[in-house]
């Protein structure tokens, strides 16, 4: 499969500040790339410079097998090929919708019916003629992917691009831009903060933390098997646990758990998916409820273990506890470990809660 | 009460211009129509000049790679706290024998400035900071990924420029031009002291031997106005909703290459001519005044204190009771949308548009005519007046701007802890307002401090402020005295422009 961008030791400074952080990452043709992070962490910054807003400081970026910013190179995001998506959808409020989609394509004879081509892929059929502030949140953004898509370029960037609608409105049009992108057959980037967002709409995922990539995966291996503790607590809820490794198993505070990387000893951390920590009533039991967080089709238990340290249980909408009953923890199935020096303050990933 | 006042100098115009008839015979013979077009021709022309140069040097100096952008940002609004007659003034003194180009080239022969050529280009190099601002500042509210969505569909800088920021920046280009225009009609100086006939030098060489025709022309002169405002109006509200605005990180900017060298010339030279060959003239005429026998140059410094503090202080009554009195009619129109204040907002404006030569000609006639207030001509209310009738306008546009800025709920929420009406205006509304309130007393306090033809036929005997004194200084050729008296009004609007205007535009960048 061909690779659309290649990104290497890429790195970008605002003043003191490393914004990006020796950065490597391959997008292929064809595919979905969610770049996840917490705010700050680099990640639109690494889409501006991708586009060609920002001239990194130092690495390279090879954009569909040719060198747009290197040591000696770097060329303007005019001449690359790259299609913006906005977050604000940043369209030009004087022109008709017609005109804003058609913008970009070059080819005066073509451009009646690519715009109507466009219009037709994103719903929008016979609309050219409107203004932008006549459309709603979600229309806008149709008209903003339309005009990206239009002059066919070979990688296409969303930054955000769902924050701009409102809760009930954005699952509907994730789906619908999923499927736009899919039938354009386009290869895409997309920044986002929001891991839900991430994980439906993704192919893969980049999850970026202070200017550095620390895993690329699919989705599911994301979630399943993250190679760091921050990507275990930010991609899906996780708590984690202090623990003696030996061999295949930790011990912790919750007993002995079974682990899925059986060459670690000494002091780890685990990670606790709460989906896989059920509580039984048991007046001798470890911990005791905290609170509980009730969302209807399921509920989150936060139980307090004896050393301090927290974990949550997701469990099914019978409220079977109250805060202060005294309950038993167990974990089903392997966990996952990671090497620590450290205390456990220093275990809680300070964005964890985003 | 406010709006009345306003009308007034409007209506007395009409209502003693019907009286006296012989209106239109004045308005139809060759007294009006030559000095009419020269107006119109001036002012449409040095408008056009305007917005071309200032848009170029906006877009220069916040989109380019121009080398010292940030310090040109500055200078090259600066131009806009030379009032027109002293820049004329230097003009004339760098041309005349022994002047500026005499000393340092030798030109000795060089023909006196004056006519259509020199109003023009003396007005345009003074007056394009009226379009740069709004132009420089409408730049800079611009959504960056605007142009940015147009660069990765594959436009130049140049291309995006003409087809989606020139076009997001008309509204500010059209109201900068507007100003100017409104500037050079009712300018009085600068074409009086250059010889160049329009319909100001007519009023005032008319007003004393032929009342009735410096009334009708004056009246002319307000129609004009009048009329370019409407229109302008009229086609601006069709923008409302085509308009992007959002604050946002640093916009994009453009390579120059090779017009570089160029565009830094260009910007140079606008400097050059417009800021600092004024100056320079201005400080050789004082330097030569100061050093051959002051008394008999006319040179005291006592001559400079008076003038200084007459007009630092009626400035600041001005401007003090111009806020006072809008804010009333801005919170009408802002909280209350009430067709009063609607009204009122449009009689406030107006007089913006109308010429300080026409303000005050109107009341200087009414004062002469009514017998109650007869006692008043020529006495400090009077002519603190007629500035904040013509004025008032600047006030209004930073009052409502400060009335809206203070959210309503912060109100609700005062009420809601029992403060009452008083109470809540002193504590939250008032304080919140204040910068704002303060930008736009600011405002009147600079163009009071430049006004030439309304002070000269309104100021009480004796009490000269620093544009009368240049001014009286030219008209006995006293240019040392003249040049001191137009270095400190240049300093001083100097200092308070930047304090108002550069200095938002400078944090903008940071």
């Amino acid at each position: 499969m061909r690779t659309i961008v290649e990104l290497r030791e890429l790195t970008k400074d605002f003043g003191a500040v490393r914004a990006v952080d020796r950065v490597d990452l391959d997008v292929r043709e064809g595919e979905v790339l969610a770049l996840l992070g917490p705010s700050g962490c680099g990640k639109t910054t690494t889409l501006r410079l991708v586009a060609g807003f920002e001239r990194p400081d130092a690495g390279r970026i090879v954009l569909d097998g040719e060198e747009v910013a290197g040591s000696d190179r770097f060329v303007a995001p005019e001449r690359r090929r790259v299609g913006v998506v906005f977050q604000d959808y940043a369209l030009f409020p004087h022109l008709t919708v017609g005109h804003n989609v058609g913008y970009g394509v070059r080819d005066r004879n073509a451009r009646d019916a690519r715009v109507a081509e466009m219009l037709d892929l994103v719903g929008l059929t016979g609309e050219a003629a409107r203004l932008p502030h006549e459309l709603s949140g979600g229309q806008q953004q149709r008209v903003a992917i339309a005009r990206a898509l239009a002059p066919e370029p070979a990688l296409i960037l969303l930054d955000e691009p769902f924050s701009n609608l409102d809760a009930a409105l954005r699952v509907r049009v994730r789906g619908e831009v999923r499927a736009i992108l899919c039938d354009a057959a386009a290869t895409a980037v997309f920044v986002t903060h929001d891991q839900e967002e991430a994980l439906s709409l993704a192919d893969r995922i980049a999850v970026m933390r202070a200017g550095r990539v620390l895993q690329v995966d699919e989705p599911g291996t994301l979630y399943a098997h993250p190679t760091d503790r921050f990507v275990a607590t930010f991609v899906g809820d996780a708590d984690l646990l202090p623990g003696r490794a030996d061999g295949d198993a930790v011990t912790t505070a919750v007993g002995r758990l079974p682990t899925t990387n059986g060459d670690l000893s000494g002091d780890v951390a685990v990670a606790l998916r709460p989906e896989r920590v059920s509580l039984r009533l048991d007046g001798a039991g470890q911990g005791v409820v905290r609170g509980i967080t009730y969302f209807g089709h399921d509920q989150l238990v936060e139980v307090g273990l004896e050393d301090g340290a927290r974990v949550r249980s997701r469990m099914g909408p019978v409220r079977a506890f109250e805060p202060g009953d005294r309950v038993s923890v167990a974990v089903t199935g392997e966990v996952i470990a990671f090497r620590v020096s450290g205390t456990l303050n220093e275990l809680t990933p300070d964005l964890a809660s985003e | 009460m406010v709006a009345a006042a306003f009308a007034g100098p409007l209506v007395y115009l009409v209502v003693r211009t019907a009286q006296e008839g012989g209106a239109p015979e004045v308005l139809r013979s060759e007294t009006a129509l030559g000095p009419l077009t020269r107006t119109l021709l001036l002012a449409a022309t040095t408008a056009v000049a305007c917005a071309l140069l200032g848009t170029t040097l906006a877009w220069l100096v916040m989109r380019t790679d121009l080398p010292l952008r940030r310090l040109f940002r500055v200078l090259v609004a600066l131009p806009l706290v030379i009032p027109s007659f002293v820049g004329a003034l230097a003009l004339i003194a760098a041309f005349a024998r022994g002047g500026l180009l005499d000393e340092l080239f030798g030109f000795d022969a060089l023909p006196p400035v004056r006519g259509y050529w020199a109003a023009f280009a003396t007005l345009t190099l003074l007056s394009y900071p009226y379009v740069y601002l709004p132009v420089a500042a409408r730049l800079s509210a611009l959504p960056p990924s605007l142009e940015e969505t147009g660069r990765s569909l594959g436009r130049s800088p140049a291309q995006v420029f003409r087809s989606l920021v020139l076009p997001q920046a008309t509204g500010a280009i059209a109201a900068g031009a507007l100003l100017v225009f409104l500037y050079v009609i009712s300018d009085f100086g600068a074409v009086s002291l250059l010889r160049y006939d329009t319909l100001t030098v007519r009023i005032e060489s008319a007003r004393l031997f032929d009342p009735p025709t410096a009334l009708a022309l004056g009246l002319l002169l307000a129609v004009v106005a009048l009329v370019v405002v409407m229109s302008e109006r009229g086609l601006s509200r069709r923008r409302v909703n085509t308009e992007a605005v959002a604050a946002g990180r640093r916009p994009l900017q453009a390579p120059l290459g090779v017009w570089k060298a160029p565009a830094l010339a260009l910007v140079v030279g606008v400097v050059g001519i417009a800021l600092v060959a004024p100056v320079a003239v201005l400080a050789q005429w004082t330097l030569r005044g100061l050093g051959e026998d002051r008394a008999a140059r006319g040179v005291e410094w006592s001559d400079l204190w008076q003038p200084l503090l007459n007009t630092g202080g009626i400035a600041v009554v001005t401007a003090v009771v111009a806020v006072a009195v809008v804010l009333p009619v801005a919170y009408l129109t802002t909280r209350h949308q009430s067709r009063v204040g609607a009204v009122a907002n449009a009689l406030v404006v107006a007089g913006f548009a109308l010429p300080g030569l026409v303000i005050a000609l109107a009341v200087v006639f009414w004062v002469l005519r009514a017998p109650l207030v007869g006692g008043l001509y020529q006495t400090f209310p009077l002519l603190v007046f007629a500035y904040v009738v013509h004025f008032g306008a600047q006030a209004m546009r930073a009052s409502q701007v400060a009335v809206s800025g203070v959210p309503r709920r912060l109100g609700d929420a005062a009420r809601s802890l029992g403060s009452g009406r008083w109470r809540r205006l002193r504590t939250v509304d008032l304080p919140l307002m204040l910068p704002g309130l303060g930008a736009g007393a600011g405002l009147v306090l600079l163009s009071t401090m430049k006004e030439l033809p309304a002070t000269l036929l309104l100021a009480p005997t004796g009490f000269d402020t620093l544009a009368t004194r240049i001014w009286s200084a030219t008209e006995s050729a006293y240019f040392a005295r003249a040049g001191l008296s137009a270095l400190a009004l240049v300093a001083l609007s100097g200092v308070l422009t930047w304090l108002l205007t550069i200095r938002r535009l400078e944090r903008l960048d940071a």
